[in-house]
């Protein structure tokens, strides 16, 4: 077909130069005009610094941020999957009950702005829990170097009750989204599945967990890799209730040097650096399904 | 008859034991308040929990990411003095209130200014420093102002932090002027430095640092601060233990000369600077 054959009009080439242009005018306004003095002789420190007692290279405090952000988002979506898997059978059960509760669970979430939830379940829940299982109280008798994996998993221990509590609240978020990503999977698997598989004398779970998820799940993967880089953006938010992750740690650094521009900036590059081989990854995944589809 | 005398027996009895379990419970109510006194848990836990929002030069992070300021510097002695080691909550300023009252920490030591509004919610130590505001103006912008009755005008715009103090300031000195709220000071800097807006309010030493740091475009219309505003410890209420504690210890820090030692240390010279960057 004519119009599917990939060539460069001379149209195309005015546009690159025009948006190149005004780019560029932009980041010259932007360097010039502001009254800004820039200074980037100071971030790398905040990258990695050389540490003078131990003679080591160690984590700076954005790339501390940044492997916070990450914790946060392995643990939460882990979690949002459980909770949402559990809440999307729910979602499709034959029982009133288990879809009110699921609906409801959904209904809720969705409907409220994420700040606000943050807010609400950090102060009034989340801390309540960490403290009646004694997590709180835990935390205070360990050490760091005495629980290398716990350090390595969820990062430094005093920070762990706020950590916690944090992935808590954001897997309660994104699960709601995972609720729905299951449901739509489980409904797009064809009906004769079902009654083919009923015929053949499984029960329910057996039906679910032999039949229907495995195709519900093979089919959403690629929704469900965006939910995880929606979730890596996400995690930004907890910052507001001061957890160490990136932007807080970007926020801090702020208020100390007054670098606002440049802290930004490395901060925006990292956030990339993490979102963006998730997003090759995840476009990757999709070709391959859809070329298994075809085959 | 006898149904009468049991009734009052009965009575007598009940009478009895509410006025006795009444006097155990009130002797109970204070032994559970120290025993509930922060100060017990702290000794207990072994760990003094401070919150804190970065604000230079009160408390930010150095070079190698260990925490730096006034007020850690006030809370390791405090610490140190109880005997316990301590661990620093860097915490959002709008929201450290709620964080106190929910117990992610045991005290604030972070250059909170004693305000009624504030005091309503949590209770406050004696002062144990002063701090005043201060105006930094844009040279472009508010050129030539040189008091507080020159800013307050309509067109005045005048940039502060976000729940601070220098809010309320901004509010009873300059009612006329319109004032922009910012959660960081960073961002009201930067709309100061672009001449957005015409001043800035914040306590000392943050506008003679910047009148230091950019003279070609700011400067410092009043010579003085033109507020003195007390800084207390916050902690919980109902908790006269750790209140009395904290006030005795500021008196005796205070009368060591330790208290102003490194107040001046940190708001009068620049030594420190070369650690942050």
């Amino acid at each position: 077909m004519y119009n599917m054959q990939k060539r460069v009009t001379s149209l195309d080439i005015l546009l690159l130069v025009v948006i190149i242009g005004a780019l560029s005018a932009l980041s010259y306004h932007l360097v010039t005009k502001l009254n800004y003095h820039w200074n980037w002789s100071v971030i790398p420190n905040y990258i990695y610094r050389y540490d003078q007692v131990t003679g080591h290279i160690k984590a700076g405090q954005l790339t501390q941020g940044l492997l916070v952000t990450l914790r946060l988002s392995v643990w939460s979506i882990l979690f949002a999957l459980i909770i949402g898997t559990i809440m999307g059978i729910f979602r499709v059960s034959p029982r009133p009950l288990f879809r009110m509760i699921s609906s409801t669970y959904v209904g809720i979430i969705r409907n409220i702005p994420p700040l606000v939830l943050i807010f609400i379940f950090y102060f009034f829940i989340a801390d309540q829990l960490m403290s009646l299982t004694g997590i709180t109280d835990l935390s205070y008798s360990m050490e760091d170097k005495d629980f290398p994996l716990l350090t390595f998993l969820c990062g430094p221990i005093e920070q762990l009750p706020a950590f916690l509590s944090g992935v808590l609240t954001m897997s309660l978020f994104e699960g709601a989204y995972i609720t729905e990503i299951v449901r739509a999977g489980i409904e797009a698997v064809p009906k004769e599945q079902w009654e083919a598989s009923k015929a053949l004398g499984f029960n329910r779970t057996k039906q679910l967990t032999n039949i229907i998820l495995p195709q519900a799940f093979s089919q959403s993967l690629p929704t469900l890799a965006g939910q995880f880089i929606s979730t890596i953006k996400d995690s930004s938010i907890v910052s507001v209730i001061s957890i160490q992750e990136l932007t807080f740690a970007g926020q801090e650094l702020m208020s100390a040097t007054y670098r606002t521009f440049e802290i930004w900036s490395v901060v925006i590059i990292l956030y990339f650096l993490l979102t963006f081989p998730c997003s090759i990854a995840v476009r990757a995944l999709e070709k391959r399904m859809n070329r298994h589809k075809q085959g | 008859m006898t149904l009468w005398r049991t009734v009052n027996v009965g009575l007598a009895a009940v009478i009895m034991i509410i006025g006795i379990s009444t006097a155990v419970w009130a002797g109970n109510v204070r032994q559970s308040l120290a025993q509930e006194s922060a100060i017990e848990t702290i000794q207990k836990k072994q760990i003094l929990r401070v919150g804190f929002s970065t604000f230079k030069p009160w408390a930010m992070k150095d070079k190698n990411g260990e925490f730096i300021g006034f007020e850690i510097d006030v809370a390791k002695r405090l610490a140190e003095d109880m005997g316990v080691k301590v661990r620093f909550i860097p915490t959002k300023w709008d929201g450290i209130i709620p964080a106190l009252l929910t117990g992610k920490f045991d005290i604030i030591i972070g250059g909170m200014g004693i305000t009624p509004k504030r005091n309503l919610k949590v209770n406050f130590s004696d002062p144990y420093e002063f701090t005043g505001m201060s105006i930094i103006a844009s040279k472009s912008a508010a050129n030539g102002k040189t008091s507080l009755k020159d800013f307050n005008t309509t067109a005045t715009k005048v940039s502060v932090r976000l729940g601070t103090t220098a809010e309320k300031a901004a509010k009873n000195f300059l009612p006329n002027a319109k004032i922009l709220k910012f959660s960081d000071e960073a961002a009201s800097i930067q709309e100061l430095l672009n001449g957005k807006v015409d001043c800035l309010i914040a306590s000392n030493p943050l506008p003679t640092n910047l009148a230091q740091k950019y003279p070609e475009k700011l400067y410092l219309p009043l010579k003085n601060d033109f507020t003195k505003e007390p800084i207390g410890f916050a902690v919980r209420k109902g908790d006269p233990d750790f209140l009395n504690y904290l006030n005795n210890w500021i008196k005796v820090t205070n009368s060591e000369g330790w208290l102003e030692s490194r107040f001046n240390y940190w708001f009068n010279t620049k030594e420190w600077e070369s650690q942050v960057e």
